[in-house]
């Protein structure tokens, strides 16, 4: 067993280097296709991150009559707070309200004229934030029912817009993502195909001098492994070094954004390795095949 | 040994009728009849690259169409196959040519070097082990293709038109060879259309013609001599 293994890797790295020029058009292809594949990626997660952070931004905000009293407004709050829907539920009073108007004006450079009020005109008020925005109008209604709410901001149609655009451009990414990655599939697999049609005389000879399947096959699975292994290093040290000039112009548009990079180069780094392995054993093992079903 | 043997290929042609030939082990066979007369068939159904649509064929005591798949491999170490085009690897050296035959079986790695030095030296090829086969002449390239066949020490030696490419002197010197072979006490098939051989060895002639065997005779010619 261990001695097949180190003849199938012999082999494979013979085969690899003998026929160089074809194993190193597999390996371009690949990184061509795996680069494209890792754009369209680091697009989606982007995509996806700036969407995630729009929808952040919906919240429902119910205005609290000014005579209702600390426990029946913290009754409410727990009570809010308890829907499977809600993440997170912040009372914000009277003053705070002021406090953050006032502040919003000196952001904005205009003159504080609340000063010249005698009292503060706003309401205190609960904001809740949504797991989901889909649920928004539930929560509406929930918070309409309520005594001591004087009223619900409404905002349910720039809401259902807002879904409406975020969902078609999420499916849209994913199919695209998806398409990149069937062509990329094809592409690499049939490169692949070329490369050990181009071989087609040595596989013959191996059936005529004996050689069982395994002993055709895995030489050439573990080759293709090696040119999806070698593509997918080259791919990521080609994404690397782009990394450093993207990255600075990239920080100032998603600096916003929710988007670990830890996590991200983590998924970029899986896609990357597991698609280029993957499909070049999976290219290897139904290439072989056609020649070993007789 | 094949017993009432017909083969019809997909496509409805029918390549083999009735075929029935027993060869003894040992033997030195001509297989001759015209082109597209069902030769390289039989020799198919021998190797079991294809099954035979009627009948038995049976090689060493084993049903050929009763052999899974998997034991294949094994049967066909038994037999060594060569080519009118040698069917070598340019990118190796004669000496990797025929070690490959041995290391693509999974044989024993030390077992490997002495066995082809030991058929390089049958076949006269010692001094050219390093070189490719394209700094070889056709004949030392057909004799690499037999060192191949050997080195599994198979029981049975099918040459299918080994002399197709080769100039008549060179012919001459492959048909020692094979001979030589089977005073070793190989079986020896060999497909052919070289009249002046086969006429000349009076080995045992097999002629067949559009499927069927039309004669079977034993120091035969080339053509049937009435």
């Amino acid at each position: 067993m261990i001695s097949f293994l180190f003849f199938s890797i012999r082999r494979a790295w013979q085969g690899f280097w003998r026929n160089a020029l074809m194993s190193l058009a597999a390996t371009a292809t690949m990184v061509l296709m795996l680069l494209l594949l890792a754009g369209f990626f680091i697009i989606q997660t982007g995509l996806l991150a700036a969407l995630d952070f729009t929808e952040q931004k919906v919240e429902v905000v119910a205005d609290i009559f000014d005579n209702a009293q600390p426990s029946q407004i913290e009754e409410l709050r727990q009570r809010v707070l308890s829907l499977p829907e809600v993440a997170e539920v912040t009372f914000v009073s009277r003053d705070e309200a002021l406090a953050r108007f006032r502040e919003r004006l000196k952001e904005q450079g205009e003159e504080d004229l609340s000063k010249a009020l005698d009292s503060n005109p706003l309401h205190a008020s609960l904001e809740v934030k949504l797991v989901t925005p889909e649920v928004f109008g539930d929560v509406v209604g929930m918070l309409r029912e309520e005594r001591i709410v004087e009223k619900v901001k409404e905002q349910q149609k720039l809401v259902d817009e807002l879904l409406t655009v975020t969902n078609v451009l999420r499916t849209a990414g994913t199919v695209l993502l998806v398409v990149v990655g069937i062509i990329a599939l094809f592409i690499i697999v049939n490169t692949i195909r070329l490369a050990v049609f181009a071989r087609a005389d040595e596989i013959e000879i191996m059936r005529l001098v004996g050689a069982s399947d395994a002993f055709i096959r895995w030489p050439f699975v573990f080759e293709g492994a090696f040119v999806g292994f070698l593509g997918a290093v080259l791919t990521l040290v080609v994404l690397a070094l782009a990394a450093e000039p993207i990255n600075g112009f990239m920080l100032e548009f998603f600096q916003v954004l929710p988007i670990e990079v830890g996590s991200m180069t983590r998924g970029l780094v899986t896609l990357v390795m597991g698609t280029g392995v993957g499909l070049g054993i999976v290219g290897s093992w139904v290439s072989v095949r056609t020649y070993l079903i007789r | 040994m094949l017993h009432d043997v017909t083969k019809r290929y997909p496509n409805g042609k029918i390549a083999l009728r009735d075929v029935d030939l027993v060869i003894p082990e040992g033997d030195f066979v001509f297989l001759v009849g015209p082109s597209g007369a069902g030769k390289s068939t039989l020799i198919k159904l021998l190797i079991r690259d294809e099954i035979a649509t009627r009948g038995d064929v049976v090689l060493d005591g084993q049903d050929l169409a009763r052999l899974p798949r998997r034991q294949v491999p094994r049967m066909r170490r038994k037999i060594g196959i060569i080519f009118q085009d040698f069917k070598l690897l340019p990118t190796k050296t004669v000496w990797e040519n025929v070690a490959f035959a041995l290391e693509v079986t999974g044989y024993p790695r030390r077992g490997i070097r002495p066995a082809v030095d030991q058929v390089l030296a049958i076949v006269g090829l010692s001094a050219q082990a390093k070189q490719t086969p394209n700094q070889l002449s056709g004949g030392e390239q057909q004799r690499t293709a037999i060192a191949r066949a050997l080195v599994h020490d198979p029981r049975l030696i099918i040459a299918d038109e080994p002399t197709g490419n080769l100039d008549p002197l060179i012919s001459w010197e492959i048909l020692q060879l094979l001979l030589r072979i089977n005073e070793l006490g190989v079986t020896v098939l060999m497909a052919t259309h070289n009249a002046e051989v086969v006429t000349a060895l009076r080995k045992r002639v097999v002629a067949l013609e559009e499927g069927r065997i039309i004669r079977d005779e034993v120091g035969g010619a080339y053509h049937r001599e009435d």
